[in-house]
């Protein structure tokens, strides 16, 4: 299309501003008015006016499953993109970024919530040594090649198991009943008794936000076995599961999803192996179900794994 | 609205921009977390634009996910001087959306009408609960402005943004020669830019 004059395009602002011209047209006035010092100021406020008029329309929700999936890939779409470009450029992680994710105080992050997220970071982690750089590639190839080995088993089967291995203080459901059809056998639990047993076990009080205690995570830093035992979690929003995050200086490393029984109790277990110093927490997070390559949700329970 | 109201209001409004141009600047830095917040802000009043010009859940959460990754890729592209991060997205939804609704040429299938007044068919302010919200002074403020415009422009505006229509599909649901739409356009939009500079304004 030819360039139009000004006189031409300037009593076509407002409708190329409501978008109302053929797309070739909108394209040459837009060009003009690109370079004019009356009409390009002018299409911008009318374009600004015209956006005003979305606030009339009446408030549509999505349906809650679709709009998280949605935001799951586009956060997904977005740190793939990011981590192949790092792949190029690699810098040090940004540990207080990573942890505002981790935490769901990212959701909301705004400037002014920066300092509670700096805190967040704070409480959860450590003072630290630095850590070497590792690139977004690496990250993922980490995350790719973890061989875990998650096993979940009916909490009937555990709870009578952990009561009896570990005197754990949470108040158990009735499980005697299960627990008597559901015996693990002998080989089985004793690999349990081990597994959360020991003088290299760690052990990590997961709590909410307000520091109700709602299980824990037992690390046998000499086998490499994870089993995580929570008691009252709520059930997770439709469409969602809860996703166990291992949390180091380089990775924030899923562990397996699970859901809670009706009870809100469940059990987990994993195998990975980890340097023994290098946990700095464990979260859980909640996300669509099937999980995550990293965490997007909120943080619902988590704990500190300073030495 | 009392001018109070209005300076609280005034204020609100260059607050909550100011949060989403921290966001687009940390989406310029590839801060993923940054997309996600933006869209929990402003999923719902996009996903409401472009359901209402779609009228198709599915497409207009397509145009939703569209949009966002458009922000995503276009972050560094956005000029805070040329208005508020919400009129960008909004602008860049409902243009897809159109682009939607033109690749189909839905409108030969349905006979084009003047449809609903989106204005006549909005309460007034205090008599919705929504309306009451926190944040809903805008809303209130631009529904009284386009409360103010002549009918015959304010329809033309309707057509336009509400149905998605242009100025010649205008003309002919309206019986009105072209010239005589382009300059009621015209003619509202002046109108309504004092009332609603505020808003713009407050993105600089």
């Amino acid at each position: 299309m030819k360039n139009l004059s000004h006189e031409e395009a300037f009593p076509e602002l407002a409708a190329v501003a409501l978008d109302a011209t053929p797309p070739e047209f909108s394209a040459a006035v837009r060009e003009h008015a690109a370079a004019c010092p009356e009409c390009g100021p002018a299409l911008f406020a009318m374009e600004e006016t015209v956006a005003q008029l979305g606030q009339l329309v009446p408030q549509q929700a999505m349906n809650p499953g679709h709009g998280a999936g949605i935001r799951s890939r586009l956060l997904m779409r977005a740190r793939a993109e990011r981590e192949a470009h790092s792949a190029a450029a690699p810098g040090p992680p940004d540990l207080a970024r990573g942890v505002a994710s981790l935490t769901g105080l990212g959701q909301k992050l705004t400037p002014g919530s920066q300092r509670a997220v700096d805190a967040e970071v704070k409480k959860i982690l450590p003072p630290k040594p630095k850590f070497n750089l590792f690139s977004g590639v690496g990250l993922l190839a980490l995350a790719a090649s973890v061989a875990f080995i998650v096993t979940a088993v009916q909490l009937a089967r555990v709870t009578s198991q952990r009561n009896a291995m570990l005197a754990e203080r949470a108040p158990l459901p009735d499980t005697s009943r299960r627990a008597d059809t559901a015996r693990p056998p002998a080989s089985e639990k004793d690999a349990l008794v081990a597994a959360m047993a020991g003088p290299d076990v760690k052990i990590v009080p997961l709590v909410t936000k307000s520091a109700i205690r709602m299980g824990r995570m037992f690390w046998n830093r000499a086998s490499n076995d994870w089993t995580m035992v929570v008691y009252t979690m709520p059930p997770p929003k439709p469409g969602m599961t809860y996703q166990v995050w291992l949390v180091t200086d380089r990775a924030k490393i899923s562990a397996g999803t699970f859901q809670p029984d009706s009870s809100g109790h469940a059990f987990m277990q994993a195998k990975y192996a980890l340097d023994r110093n290098a946990l700095r927490a464990v979260a859980v997070t909640e996300e669509p179900v099937g999980g995550m390559p990293s965490p997007t949700g909120l943080v619902v329970v988590s704990g500190s794994g300073a030495p | 609205m009392n001018p109070s109201e209005q300076d609280l209001a005034y204020s609100r409004e260059i607050r909550s921009n100011a949060e989403d141009v921290a966001l687009i600047r940390r989406m310029c830095d590839a801060d993923e977390t940054a997309l996600g917040a933006l869209y929990d802000r402003w999923m719902r009043s996009l996903y409401s634009l472009v359901f209402h010009l779609l009228k198709d859940a599915d497409e207009a959460e397509d145009v939703v996910e569209e949009t966002f990754w458009q922000a995503w890729r276009k972050a560094s592209s956005y000029e805070p001087s040329r208005g508020a991060v919400s009129t960008w997205l909004l602008t860049i939804g409902r243009r897809r959306a159109l682009d939607r609704l033109r690749a189909k040429d839905r409108r030969r299938e349905e006979p084009l009408t003047r449809g609903d007044s989106a204005v006549a068919n909005l309460p007034a302010s205090g008599q919705d609960p929504s309306l009451a919200a926190e944040g809903s002074e805008r809303r209130m403020h631009v529904l009284a402005a386009l409360r103010e415009l002549p009918e015959e422009q304010r329809e033309v505006l309707e057509l336009g943004y509400f149905q998605g229509l242009s100025q010649t599909e205008i003309a002919d649901v309206t019986g009105q020669p072209l010239g005589t739409v382009k300059t009621r356009m015209r003619l509202a939009m002046q109108k309504l830019r004092e009332p609603l500079s505020m808003y713009r304004e407050s993105t600089q």
